[in-house]
């Protein structure tokens, strides 16, 4: 009993940081979601569900959130595939030095400054006179490709920077799950005649389970919440809001057309999606064994 | 215990909200009035973006109205432009704090005083402006009857057009003085490398010049883009042959691309005219520092500036209202506030500034006085055009621009079967934005 009060004073200031800094603003969010609100105005009109309606009629909330879900569908799959595979791989290695120099290496693009490094392929790789890309497309005998300009390649273009910046966390949360993996049930696996292919598929990835539901969960709600490389990338949106995504578009409304009740509610729509996406993630991951 | 703890976070719940968005009561702004009586010195704070040309000028008439007026001081921070907008916004929201005087963009105006953050101008300041400076050049400034800022600047982004000289020797051109020169002058100049444009004949599509252009050659054409009650009006037949003369331009003539616009390029328009990649760009004077300082380029022998030949027979431009100087509506020092900016308002003191700043003076006496023209000779052909100009309206010009910018990509690119179509989209897309 007396520990649990301890608990319990020490999460005060914890739980005032949540209530400050997380629950007001999502319930002052939701609150301006319901009014034609301007923070410069002294009256701000409540409006009930208009900004709701209006957006359930608005073609570029919808060309906005199928940006979002192609952008996170796509980048989730091809990380987790992909990281995994290297934290595989890397975990392979017999030196301890090796598996660190790898661990490090794939783990750089991470410490970078997202906008910095944005600017940085803007500039260098994905330019079209003179980028890498289009210096290799040409040396292969193809033609030139307006990556940031053109609406068919700006989504690629922003997920393969995304997938480039982000894919050493993964790794090395996939490389410490299965560092944690006791090798007695590989050896077992070997008596038994298990090979490598088979042990992956039948040992590594079930025991990796509870590791690959959190880096799912956390890979899916950081993808949703992207929002630098767009504003980098993507020059105003893109050609046809293809680079538009629902979060350009929420600090768009806002800060540029000044329209915040109707950003609240794009805001208060993307809560929930992200809410539902982590509600799902929780019930399907959950795991009744442990070794 | 628990009733304690609940007792306790409700407590630093309610606290912590007050902490953050309690609005500071005081007692300063009586106060504030007393130390100018009493004879002590009044602190004015001036927020301003980071432009050292610009700052260095700030300052200057800062101490010289410090020299006339002892008592009040002015204390300038500058920040860097891509921060300005928000921390401005940021501070006239919380209502509290911030500065006395703002640096403001026209453009934001149109948000900020119909709000009641922005203090109005005394009446007779406010009429001094009104009678002596060009109408766009405060457009967005007023709301209601009242005048919430002074104009420092005319900002025009039509009418002239940066050339580089050296392109233009090389294919025996010259300055053409007709909109059908302009227009065989690009094609001649340009030239492809592959299926990409290398060197561009007259590169207006960027941010500010594709709906500048359009709005000019509409009204050089006799006609008119706003209806009487304020709305848009984009499907008349002078809008539907100037966009299909823009969309001509860059589909038929192919004297630039959609680059500017969509992205791809890693420079500006003017950055490529100074890079030898442009030989026209329709931009505002303000490049010209840009050419000499950042490209280390001669005016006069590598790029000159010289009048855009009109698409119509009407001399006419658009105009959006440039940097001003507002006053915080919630400011306890405003009538010093209102004193430095009718001392900014001065004829020397504009006429300095402006050339200082290499801007087009708002007043007109100041635009057309003599010593203006000496100093700033390569404007001229600009100060020559300003009573054909109009204010462009009074709307969010981000919101206008990206509009026009996005449907014209959207009909060069093949989005659009029509131009009917195509100017029926951008009129309703700007009407439903007037909300």
């Amino acid at each position: 009993m007396r520990n649990k009060k301890f608990v319990l004073l020490i999460l005060i200031p914890a739980f005032f940081h949540l209530a400050v800094f997380m629950l007001m603003p999502i319930i002052g969010s939701g609150v301006i979601s319901f009014m034609d609100y301007n923070p410069l105005r002294t009256d701000n009109a409540f409006i009930g569900f208009d900004n709701y309606v209006r957006m359930l009629g608005d073609k570029v909330f919808y060309k906005a959130l199928t940006n979002t879900l192609i952008f996170v569908f796509s980048t989730v799959a091809i990380n987790l595939v992909l990281s995994l595979t290297l934290a595989a791989l890397i975990s392979q290695l017999k030196s301890n030095k090796s598996r660190s120099f790898f661990r490090m290496i794939v783990f750089i693009p991470c410490v970078a400054p997202i906008v910095a490094s944005s600017v940085v392929w803007g500039g260098i790789v994905f330019r079209t006179k003179g980028g890498l890309l289009n210096m290799i497309a040409n040396a292969c005998g193809g033609n030139a490709v307006n990556w940031l300009g053109d609406a068919n390649f700006l989504m690629i273009s922003v997920i393969i920077f995304t997938l480039w910046a982000d894919i050493g966390y993964n790794v090395i949360l996939f490389s410490a799950g299965m560092d944690g993996i006791p090798a007695e049930i590989y050896q077992a696996s070997e008596i038994d005649g298990a090979g490598k292919w088979r042990q992956f598929f039948s040992l590594t990835l079930p025991l990796l389970s509870r590791t690959f539901a959190f880096v799912l969960i956390m890979t899916l709600i950081s993808q949703f919440q992207m929002f630098a490389q767009f504003e980098v990338l993507a020059f105003k949106n893109g050609p046809q809001n293809s680079g538009l995504v629902l979060t350009s578009f929420i600090y768009k409304t806002a800060f540029v057309y000044k329209d915040m009740g109707y950003a609240s509610a794009i805001s208060m729509f993307f809560f929930v999606i992200i809410l539902v996406i982590t509600l799902i993630q929780q019930r399907l991951s959950k795991v009744k064994w442990e070794y | 215990m628990k009733k304690l703890l609940f007792c306790i976070m409700v407590v630093m719940l309610v606290l912590g909200t007050a902490a953050c968005g309690g609005k500071a009561v005081s007692s300063e702004a009586s106060g504030a009035q007393a130390n100018a009586d009493n004879g002590k010195v009044i602190e004015l704070t001036f927020w301003a973006h980071q432009q050292p040309a610009w700052n260095d000028s700030y300052q200057a008439i800062a101490d010289s109205f410090t020299a006339e007026n002892p008592n009040i001081k002015i204390n300038y921070e500058f920040f860097p432009y891509d921060q300005f907008e928000s921390k401005l916004q940021t501070s006239l929201i919380a209502k509290s704090g911030g500065a006395d005087i703002y640096e403001l963009w026209g453009g934001w105006g149109v948000d900020f005083a119909s709000t009641g953050a922005l203090a109005a101008m005394p009446d007779e300041l406010a009429k001094r402006i009104r009678d002596d400076s060009y109408p766009a050049t405060y457009g967005s400034l007023e709301y209601d009857g009242k005048l919430y800022g002074v104009p420092m600047e005319f900002n025009i982004e039509c009418g002239g057009m940066l050339v580089n000289l050296k392109l233009l020797e090389e294919n025996g051109l010259k300055i053409p003085e007709t909109w059908k020169e302009l227009i065989d002058s690009a094609k001649k100049a340009t030239v492809f490398e592959g299926d990409q444009i290398k060197i561009k004949g007259f590169d207006f599509v960027n941010w500010d010049s594709v709906s500048f252009l359009l709005t000019s050659m509409i009204l050089s054409n006799g006609g008119q883009y706003l209806n009487v009650d304020g709305t848009f009006n984009f499907t008349s037949d002078q809008a539907k042959d100037a966009f299909g003369e823009l969309a001509k331009l860059v589909l038929e003539d192919k004297v630039t691309d959609l680059y500017g616009l969509t992205g791809g390029g890693d420079m500006e328009s003017y950055q490529l005219l100074f890079s030898d990649m442009a030989l026209f760009v329709p931009r505002g004077p303000w490049t010209i520092a840009e050419g000499i300082d950042t490209f280390k380029l001669t005016y006069g022998t590598d790029f000159t500036y010289a009048a855009l030949p009109w698409y119509g027979s009407k001399p006419a431009f658009a105009a959006e209202t440039g940097w001003s100087l507002v006053v915080n509506g919630n400011s306890e020092n405003r009538e010093a506030a209102f004193k430095f900016l009718e001392y900014f308002f001065k004829d020397e003191v504009v006429l300095n500034h402006n050339i200082n700043c290499a801007m087009i003076p708002p007043k007109k006496t100041v635009a057309q006085s003599q010593e203006y023209i000496e100093k700033m000779p390569e404007v001229k052909i600009l100060v020559d055009i300003l009573d054909k100009s109009q204010y462009i309206g009074h709307f969010n010009t981000d919101v206008f621009k990206e509009t026009i910018n996005n449907v014209f990509v959207d009909y060069c690119s093949g989005i659009y079967s029509s131009i009917d179509e195509a100017l029926a989209d951008l009129e309703e897309k700007l009407n439903s934005s007037l909300r």
